[in-house]
């Protein structure tokens, strides 16, 4: 194995990724704002001795184009960590600045013991990268797609780790099939295996499982958990299945329009919120005072045609909500238990599956792209 | 974290290069033979390919079958056996214009099918990837040259020269497709779209075609258009061919010249490519 770094496998100090072009001015205040958020413009007006018209000017443009908000992360080796967030939240861009891929406009990160921004062929030599779209070369065949990682690795003697690999996945018997007859299942674990090949200390999986059926996850996760426990390899996972990051990691950092909203290992996040929640969708003239009125009901909010209360017990709470309100008025009721999904609840006020707009629907796509090659 | 960890001894491969400047030669040769078995592997691209010059001799080479050869040689400026000798060698460096295009095409591929993320979270330069495709393109139009001699000579055309100076010419051809197919993937580095390269090669093809000795002579040129002719490398090409299997007199200055529009188009397309070439 190429040297492996002791300690932290990946570290991130700053770290800020802001899309478009980024002016002198915009570096001054990313740098004065030092991680806070850009509230307050004109203590950094008067500290930059700009005036405020142009720092509002300039927060407004960084703010919307934000996609990674002065990160601080910290990942040990031999560790799975998790960045959970809604689709759209700055996940798989912090995976492409820590890859080398994008450049980053602010902050630093080592990854595997090197600079990404001084060595980055020193950081590519060390990392594996499984994709979100599986992609592989589809005119290829599996040992085909092995021999091409190997050449772009710079392997020499690669040919029994890819073969134990293989089997490994339970790839061996197909090894010659062009990829392109593979099922999505099955080039996902090729994914895994090429990402493998060249022994890297830190694996970056961009939601891994993205458009599987249940059955095929679950599978796809005893060998995420088995790569980590029987190569050692670092593990980063970017999710918004919040069961996929409770299942699998042993940190968790929720991540929400590019800034961490919370970190911790799962079970201290979910320790964290104490009281349910209930999701409730009533007809048009039940009001917010109404609701508020129930006792037991600490807070009210709105997403959608969706009613969100932060109750201190769902149990107790139930029977008073149906005594305030007539049947006839509930369309649909829900009951969050302490979970991470409440916890993102709590600290973004939405759920992570309504946010984001459209999902994309990956399964649509593979079928688009195999014809496409066809 | 694990507690007690279990790792499983598999044979380590053993990685090369560690110092910071990670070499490319590996590197490049995956991605050549990628390029190369991709285009074998696809018979509708390579029959393409062969058919397309095949009828530029059938058609264009009959358009003066009724023209009586004195006056077709006094047209010409050349003592010839027939049209279709004249052409062979300008055809053939016409067709290596646009074959940048089917590197081009697998560029924009490989980005729109995140391939091209695969290739560059591995320790490839983006420079690798760009001479890789240029050299790939390059080899596809080479196929060219013996079908199109055998189809000549089909048609019943004589070829002069020894066997170093046909060297000479398929290795000018070739720097003459790898310069084009260089400034080819230069120009569209940086972009997505499946349109693009058949765009381009229309921009960069017509003019260059036209303008230059590859079909007509320059001397029947208006003077600005000899003046493109005189600086086309399209025309070098052509001349030093024709003066091959026509006269059988190689002026071997025309390779030069093509040697260094070769190496110009390499060092600025790498450049370019470094800087430029997207990854998604």
């Amino acid at each position: 194995m190429i040297d492996t770094p002791p300690g932290d496998a990946i570290v991130a100090h700053d770290l800020t990724k802001v899309y478009g072009s980024v002016d002198h001015v915009d570096r001054q205040i990313l740098t004065a704002m030092n991680g806070e958020a850009p509230r307050d413009g004109p203590a950094l007006a008067k500290r930059l001795a700009l005036s405020p018209s142009t720092v509002t000017q300039h927060l407004t443009r960084l703010g919307r184009s934000m996609a990674v908000d002065h990160v601080e992360m910290k990942v040990p080796s031999g560790g799975v960590f998790g960045l959970l967030g809604p689709n759209g939240a700055g996940k798989t861009t912090i995976i492409k600045l820590l890859t080398g891929l994008s450049d980053i406009t602010d902050g630093t990160a080592t990854v595997a013991g090197y600079d990404v921004q001084r060595y980055p062929m020193q950081v590519k030599q060390r990392i594996g990268w499984v994709a979100a779209e599986v992609i592989l070369d589809d005119d290829f065949s599996a040992w085909e797609n092995l021999w091409l990682q190997a050449k772009f690795q710079r392997l020499a003697d690669w040919k029994p780790r890819a073969e134990e690999l293989l089997k490994y996945f339970g790839l061996g018997d197909r090894r010659k099939d062009k990829v392109g007859t593979y099922s999505t299942g099955m080039r996902k674990k090729l994914e895994i295996a090429l990402a493998l090949l060249h022994q890297p200390s830190v694996i970056f999986m961009d939601e891994p499982t993205i458009g599987l059926d249940p059955s095929t996850r679950r599978m796809l996760w005893e060998f995420i958990t088995g790569v980590n426990q029987e190569f050692g390899t670092t593990i980063l996972l970017t999710s918004h299945y919040i069961e996929e990051a409770d299942a699998l990691c042993d940190h968790i950092s929720i991540i929400d329009h590019g800034r961490f909203v919370a970190s911790g290992t799962p079970s201290e996040l979910k320790s964290r919120v104490h009281e349910d929640f209930v999701e409730l969708e009533t007809v048009e003239t039940v009001t917010e005072a109404q609701l508020r009125a129930i006792p037991g009901v600490t807070e009210v909010r709105t997403q959608g045609k969706t009613w969100i209360l932060r109750v201190s017990s769902a149990e107790e709470v139930l029977p008073r909500l149906f005594a305030h309100l007539r049947t006839d008025e509930i369309k649909r009721i829900n009951v969050e238990k302490p979970s991470l999904e409440t916890v993102f609840l709590d600290l973004t006020g939405r759920k992570i599956d309504d946010v984001g707009g459209e999902v994309f629907d990956y399964r649509k796509f593979y079928s688009t792209v195999r014809r496409a090659r066809q | 974290m694990t507690g007690e960890t279990r790792y499983v001894t598999l044979p380590s491969p053993t990685a090369s290069g560690s110092r910071l400047g990670v070499p490319q030669g590996t590197q490049f040769g995956g991605l050549y033979a990628r390029e190369i078995l991709r285009t074998f592997r696809n018979p509708w691209v390579l029959v393409i390919t062969l058919v397309q010059p095949f009828m530029w001799l059938a058609f264009f080479g009959s358009s003066f079958a009724n023209v009586p050869l004195a006056e077709l040689e006094a047209l010409l400026h050349i003592k010839i056996q027939g049209y279709l000798q004249f052409l062979l060698p300008g055809t053939l460096s016409t067709s290596m214009l646009s074959i940048g295009m089917f590197g081009s095409m697998s560029t924009i591929q490989d980005k729109r099918f995140g391939y091209m993320k695969r290739i560059l979270l591995t320790p490839t330069s983006k420079a690798t990837v760009f001479l890789a495709k240029a050299l790939g393109s390059a080899t596809r139009g080479l196929v060219q040259i013996p079908v199109m001699v055998v189809a000549a000579l089909v048609f019943g055309v004589r070829f002069y020269g020894d066997p170093i100076m046909w060297a000479g010419w398929v290795l000018g051809l070739t720097l003459l497709g790898f310069g084009f197919s260089c400034l080819f993937l230069a120009v569209t580095a940086s972009s997505t779209d499946w349109q693009t390269p058949g765009v381009i090669s229309n921009f960069i093809t017509m003019p260059l075609m036209f303008a230059s000795n590859a079909l007509f002579p320059a001397a029947n040129f208006p003077k600005w258009m000899q003046y493109i002719a005189a600086w086309n490398p399209v025309s070098y090409s052509a001349l030093f061919g024709r003066g091959i299997i026509v006269q059988g007199v190689a002026d071997w200055t025309y390779l030069g010249y093509i040697a260094i529009f070769a190496a110009l188009m390499m060092v600025a397309g790498t450049l370019v490519a470094a800087r430029y070439l997207k990854v998604e």
